[in-house]
């Protein structure tokens, strides 16, 4: 039978959405009433607190981060001696304990992943791989640190060991949702000819899902190398060790050069991304970026290869 | 004829769902060498019907039998789907060896030489072996078509499940194509079965014709007049 117009029902399918969002935002703004009790004199007194603190204890920042350290003795030349800083020194192990961990956390991840794929494995198969992912998923990196700096004592191999367990994780979550959204006529064509479990993994499955799988672990490896910082806390290594160090002291303005510092890296590892996804790009216009293009904004990247014939 | 040799279908049903069959009734014997096409108004479940054969979709009601057992063994079926089912970021190569591996090599060990040859005359008899390195997502639509069917025709499976596999080709690429595979089901008696709604090719390739009508599928032959045609003459 033919649904009748009614203008209650005509008012809902046009503004369903917003409507929907309000709610949520409504929903959300009662649950933080209750939560912070009522006083939201705190929130209106941020700002102010925020100014204070940037202008008295972050600006400007401590630059002197990147001056060689006093001990050892630096002997590289002069115009490399920000080598022997404590910010290259912390921000080189870092993203060796992000890069390791995700090397070896997406090697590990990728079998399970194929377990854990309900397009491919069965559900007695694929659901207790899923348990497995959450549970290390669920602990989070500091802990795992924690828990390996008790095994190995500090440094970078707990960095490592925590970082890999928690990629397994996280990105064996990303990489079956991959995986289960892999298109039918491939795996139809594959289960018709009667390949295996090894030839549908790795011959079919990992190169059709090749684009996200290398976005998702290029995300991980900036992923691993922001949360380095955090791990470095409890002494497993990387740049996190001399923010700690430097927080125990208030140097609030030395705290906050490692930041910047962080951030440019991040965007280093978010433009690199960029250049290698382009490999895997499916439109065949956009021609594949040159190498110099990480440094330029997306939107000159694009307008500049359009440009070109 | 032994059991071995034939695909056999017995008071079949197919569909999604009980509730939800879309063919019915199909009794189909096929031998060595015999080439059937289908042809069908679209959503009538000529497709359904290849996955049934393909061992993809379990029958509603009824039996299948290829060479003997309900799905066949490993690499005695090459499945064309109408979508292609190509590894859109793998080489040419890499695609036809996934056919040459199911139909040369043992599920445990997918490698050995001989895939390589397979492969390698699958594609040069398509005319694609310029493009060997080439990944799928960089050819032409009529070109991915070719390479399906070189995946196929490295496999030298036992019967060929084809869903519109001419689509996009032109008509030079389409005759040499076609004639491929016509050629190596004769010479090695394998079967086909190949959805088409192209009725006067169908009638070209095939040995039967069966076209879906409502829920049955009916064998076209003397005196019986395909739907939506004029008898000329």
């Amino acid at each position: 039978m033919e649904e009748k117009p009614t203008p209650l029902l005509d008012v809902w399918y046009q503004w369903r959405y917003p409507m929907i969002f309000l709610t949520l935002f409504v929903l959300a703004v009662g649950v933080t009433n209750s939560t912070i009790e009522g006083n939201w004199q705190k929130l209106f007194d941020s700002p102010r607190n925020i100014q204070t603190f940037f202008s008295e204890s972050l600006w400007p920042p401590d630059w002197s981060v990147v001056d060689p350290q006093a001990y050892p003795v630096c002997e590289k030349p002069e115009a490399f001696d920000f080598m022997c800083s404590t910010a290259w020194i912390g921000t080189l192990e870092t993203l060796k304990i992000a890069f390791v961990a995700t090397v070896f956390g997406m090697i590990i991840s990728y079998p399970i992943s194929i377990l854990a794929a309900e397009n491919i494995s069965p559900g007695w198969v694929s659901y207790p791989a899923r348990i497995f992912l959450a549970a290390f998923r669920s602990l989070p990196s500091i802990l795992w640190a924690i828990l390996f700096v008790i095994m190995v004592g500090l440094g970078p191999m707990a960095g490592i060991l925590a970082m890999t367990l928690y990629t397994v994780g996280y990105l064996g979550k990303l990489q079956y949702e991959a995986i289960e959204g892999v298109a039918k006529p491939q795996l139809d064509a594959s289960r018709a000819m009667g390949h295996g479990w090894l030839e549908r993994s790795f011959g079919v499955i990992l190169p059709e899902s090749a684009n996200n799988l290398i976005s998702q672990a290029i995300f991980m490896f900036e992923y691993n190398f922001r949360h380095g910082t955090v791990i470095g806390i409890v002494g497993a290594g990387g740049i996190g060790y001399y923010i700690n160090l430097y927080l125990k002291f208030l140097q609030y303005d030395k705290v906050f050069a490692y930041v910047i510092i962080i951030f440019i890296v991040v965007i280093v590892i978010d433009l690199l991304s960029k250049f290698v996804r382009s490999f895997f790009r499916d439109d065949k216009k956009m021609r594949k970026h040159p190498w110099w293009t990480i440094v330029l904004p997306s939107g000159l990247t694009i307008k500049l290869m359009k440009r070109k014939p | 004829m032994a059991e071995n040799d034939i695909v056999q279908c017995h008071d079949l049903a197919i569909g999604y769902a009980k509730d939800d069959v879309l063919l019915s009734g199909i009794n189909l014997t096929l031998k060595p060498g015999e080439i059937v096409a289908i042809n069908g108004a679209s959503g009538i479940g000529k497709t359904t019907l290849l996955r049934t054969f393909a061992g993809l979709l379990d029958p509603i009601k009824g039996q299948v039998n290829i060479f003997g057992k309900p799905k066949g063994n490993r690499g005695e079926i090459g499945y064309i789907p109408q979508r292609l089912g190509l590894i859109r970021h793998a080489s040419v190569n890499h695609n036809v060896m996934l056919g040459a591996k199911a139909g040369h090599t043992s599920a445990w060990f997918p490698f050995s030489r001989v895939c390589k040859i397979h492969a390698l005359e699958a594609i040069e008899s398509v005319g694609l072996k310029h493009k060997l390195r080439t990944p799928i997502r960089k050819l032409s639509g009529g070109q991915q078509r070719r390479v399906a069917v070189a995946r196929t025709l490295a496999q030298k499976p036992r019967l060929i499940l084809a869903d519109e596999f001419l689509a996009e080709l032109d008509e030079e690429t389409l005759n040499i194509v076609m004639q491929k595979v016509l050629t190596y089901v004769k010479e090695n008696n394998a079967i086909m079965i190949l959805v088409e709604h192209d009725f006067e090719r169908a009638m070209q390739m095939a040995d039967r014709l069966f076209t879906a009508v409502g829920d049955k599928l009916i064998e076209i032959g003397e005196g019986i007049v395909p739907p939506n045609s004029t008898i000329v003459g």
